[in-house]
């Protein structure tokens, strides 16, 4: 007697009713011209009762639903589409392009059905209209993300400034207690930039490097060199080091601050005050970060020195130059928020 | 990695306050076989038999084996890397394999030993006369078991403590009082710079509070033309940019929003604020031009601890922001009175928005210094626990941690009668101010910041209009917004 296709029909048997808002067997049903079952709060408990009983609406089916709520009146059909709506409701993510012919008339049936009342507010809207606010939220998830990121590397710049600024304050200070060459050259920042793990992008050692002025030369030249360093570390580390980046691991965001791989150096050695020597060298080292955007740019046009493109090395080289946000690595602006993801380029 | 230290603490911290002294002091050891009493007998001194074999015991027993986090570089280190310095260093003793388990009990059982003796020194510390022998005892003892360049986080924290408590013991004589209050070991500026910084790649501590007022601020002035920011702590201005960027990248031309920042300094910090404050204002200018946002800088001297509203230059139209950003790092005690006063005169302004954000250290009045030394302890074992290891860490936690450490045992010492207001989010609700529900961006910005860093940090809704950074069970930092109860909204 009922039509799957014509929804219209499914409330023949009630048309006798019509009139009544309220039938014998407790029902709530519409007065419209084509009366509908009204699922009332009291109706929709009861049903969300049954369907747990049942071990969820994944479990549950009509029939049993129908038999557990025990409600005269109540059809197969209505139970039919409210569980269907109700499944639905559960998954907002759910595609709706998949379904079957069968279904979608279902579908067009819960249309039809869109004004019924409920208790569950999800119940209550149209499935496009929760489509739509979650994509909405998935949106604005996004717009945060991006601007995260901004707002970092912005803050970064600043704390940059800030600190060049009061290096130099101290630099004009020191200048006089500082002989000619008086800094040590041992810094060899090729071991920094390995002792810090996936920052690949390192300074030149001091002594090597014109402070206020580098050229090209040298530092393509340390560029091959760092490149054979990194490589070098990666191989030993690879494990532990695509895991920082692929894994949960994360290397420490950089709020613009690449002066802590200087700090590497005297911090761990014998936890002296810092003295008048290795302030200098981090005055030094402040200035190199100034100059580290040429740098940058230079390892950022040959990302294959380190073997092909495949390679991580060549890629960490890539990712980590610092005139990219220092977040780059770890967004993903298509996989949402961030969460230790598997692809971690742009 | 989970030092078993602080859950030490957070398992100390459950016991009803009043069995502490009880339970430190008691003679009574049922089982006093294993570690016997750790307070050497001094002439004529007491000598106390402390008994491990508390409660506690069993309790950290149960909880988990790692041993505590270590302040390590790399482990693994590529050859070439023979320069002096990077792998000699004493934090390099990475035992991590063999006698794992021997290790953490031992690790455990030493934690628990300090843990008991710093309370026991702070217990004795604000007793009466008598106990000052007693405060020299257990500090001398906890001096030669702890020290800052420790493995574990436990020892290093301890040392801290230790020598926070042993200033407050020496200054004991001298009567206590308010006012700049500086920690000896005050580092160089530059140092102190360098460490904030890196301290926030360690850990989102500091810019939890900072992004998130910044947000709470860019909605609440959306569409406004000129923004007014009554900043009552600017430090070096670093929260600052954040929005001037988004302030750029949202309104361009002739629908720019102009930015008017004022910041205050108080007299009782004295000279050194000033000329932080002015040097900010240097920076954030410079910045602002290079970024081409339309910006101006006031600096408002707060010559008592009194703030008075009429010396601030107000425009017509402005929309007046209150920023108050309490958690950073603090080296000397600030009384709450001059934060009391600038909260209340700034109602007059009627603010678009205050923001308020501040450490979730409880001075809850009428506590006592016992109870309050203990939730201290909790906050910076949750802040140690929770910081990124890393080869800079050692640098950090002497240039910020000592300090920081100190400044508060000042603090909790001196205002155990005087703070009688349990929080600042309380007393704003009580004294003319409406909440300011938190957005979803600002939910959804804390979280994605907090996935930067270590597993274990956690972002709480703190009613409608706050939100609080947690780190596992404890609360370390959160951010409240208002406005005056007459602002339209």
């Amino acid at each position: 007697m009922f039509h799957a296709k014509k929804p219209s029909s499914m409330n023949g048997s009630y048309e006798n009713r019509a009139m009544c808002v309220q039938g014998d067997s407790g029902l709530v049903l519409t007065t419209d011209p084509k009366p509908r079952l009204r699922w009332t709060v009291e109706l929709h408990e009861r049903f969300v009762d049954a369907v747990a009983q049942l071990g969820g609406p994944d479990k549950a089916t009509p029939k049993t639903i129908m038999r557990v709520m025990g409600v005269k009146g109540l059809t197969l059909y209505h139970l039919k589409s409210h569980l269907q709506k109700f499944r639905l409701g559960k998954q907002p993510h759910k595609e709706y392009g998949d379904h079957s012919t069968k279904e979608s008339s279902r579908a067009s049936a819960m249309d039809i059905q869109r004004n019924v009342a409920s208790s569950s507010g999800m119940m209550s809207r149209n499935m496009n209209e929760m489509q739509m606010e979650v994509q909405r939220r998935l949106h604005e998830q996004l717009e945060v993300q991006r601007h995260l990121q901004l707002r970092i590397e912005a803050q970064g710049k600043y704390m940059q400034s800030i600190l060049e600024r009061a290096c130099q304050t101290l630099a004009g200070e020191n200048m006089a207690a500082a002989s000619g060459g008086g800094f040590k050259g041992n810094l060899g920042s090729s071991s920094l930039s390995a002792a810090m793990g996936p920052h690949p992008l390192s300074f030149p050692p001091f002594q090597d490097l014109n402070i206020y002025g580098n050229t090209t030369d040298q530092v393509l030249d340390h560029h091959n060199f760092h490149n054979q360093n990194i490589e070098n570390h990666y191989t030993a580390n690879n494990a532990a080091d695509t895991n920082i980046y692929l894994g949960k691991k994360r290397p420490n965001p950089s709020f613009g601050n690449d002066i802590r791989k200087e700090l590497l150096m005297w911090s761990n050695q014998d936890h002296e005050p810092i003295d008048d020597e290795h302030r200098i060298q981090i005055q030094m080292a402040t200035h190199v970060s100034t100059d580290l955007d040429s740098l940058s740019e230079i390892y950022d046009r040959k990302p294959g020195l380190s073997g092909d493109e495949g390679n991580d090395c060549g890629k960490l080289l890539e990712r980590s130059s610092p005139r990219r946000s220092p977040l780059s690595p770890m967004m993903n602006p298509n996989a949402g928020l961030v969460q230790g993801r598997n692809s971690p380029f742009e | 990695m989970h030092c078993p230290f602080y859950f030490i603490i957070s398992m100390t911290m459950n016991h009803p306050y009043d069995d502490f002294p009880n339970l430190l002091f008691s003679n009574n050891t049922a089982t006093a076989t294993s570690t016997s009493s750790c307070v050497e007998q001094h002439d004529g001194i007491i000598s106390l038999d402390m008994d491990w074999d508390c409660d506690f015991h069993d309790l950290i027993e149960s909880m988990m084996s790692d041993k505590g986090a270590t302040t390590e570089s790399s482990p693994v280190l590529p050859c070439y890397h023979g320069q002096e310095g990077i792998s000699n260093s004493s934090s390099t003793g990475l035992s991590m394999a063999d006698e794992l388990d021997h290790d953490v009990e031992a690790d455990e059982s030493k934690g628990l030993r300090l843990v008991h003796l710093l309370v026991a020194a702070a217990d004795a510390s604000i007793g009466a006369d008598k106990t000052r022998e007693l405060t020299r005892v257990l500090l001398a003892k906890l001096k030669d078991m702890t020290s800052t360049n420790d493995r574990t986080n436990m020892e290093r924290l301890a040392a801290h403590f230790t020598n926070g408590l042993s200033k407050l013991h020496k200054e004991a004589n001298v009567q206590r009082q308010y006012g700049p209050h500086q920690h000896p070991d005050v580092h160089d500026r530059v140092d102190v710079m360098l460490a904030f910084q890196m301290l926030q790649n360690m850990s989102p501590y500091i810019n939890f509070g900072y992004l998130t007022a910044t947000q709470a601020i860019l909605e609440a002035v959306q569409y406004e033309r000129r923004i007014h920011i009554v900043d009552y702590d600017i430090t070096d201005g670093v929260q600052w940019p954040s929005l001037m960027q988004a302030l750029v990248s949202r309104n361009t031309g002739p629908s720019a929003q102009h930015l008017r920042i004022t910041a205050l300094s108080r007299a009782t910090n004295g000279k050194k604020s000033v000329a932080a404050v002015q040097e900010a204002g240097r920076r954030l200018t410079a910045f602002a031009e290079s970024i081409g946002q339309p910006f101006s800088y006031h600096h408002c001297r707060m010559e008592s601890d009194t703030f008075n509203p009429s010396s601030l230059k107000l425009v017509r139209g402005e929309a007046v922001v209150i920023n108050c950003v309490l958690h950073l790092p603090r080296f000397s005690h600030q009384p709450p009175n001059s934060i009391i006063s600038f909260l209340s005169e700034a109602k007059t302004l009627n603010p678009k928005l205050v923001t308020l954000v501040h450490e979730e250290v409880g001075l809850v009045g009428n506590q006592g210094f016992l109870y309050r030394f203990m939730d201290l302890l909790h906050q910076f074992s949750a802040i140690f626990d929770s910081l990124e290891a890393g080869p800079a860490r050692g640098f950090v936690e002497r240039v910020i941690f000592g300090p920081w450490v100190s400044g508060w045992l000042t603090r909790i010492a001196i205002t155990a009668e005087v703070e009688s207001f349990a929080s600042w989010p309380l007393w704003l609700a009580t004294n003319g101010f409406k909440p300011v529900e938190v957005s979803f961006a600002n939910r959804c910005q804390a979280k994605l910041l907090l996935s930067l860093f270590n597993d274990g940090y956690g972002v709480e809704e703190l009613g409608q209009n706050g939100l609080v950074l947690g780190w596992k069970s404890r609360r370390l930092v959160s951010a409240s917004f208002w406005a005056s109860c007459e602002s339209s909204e």
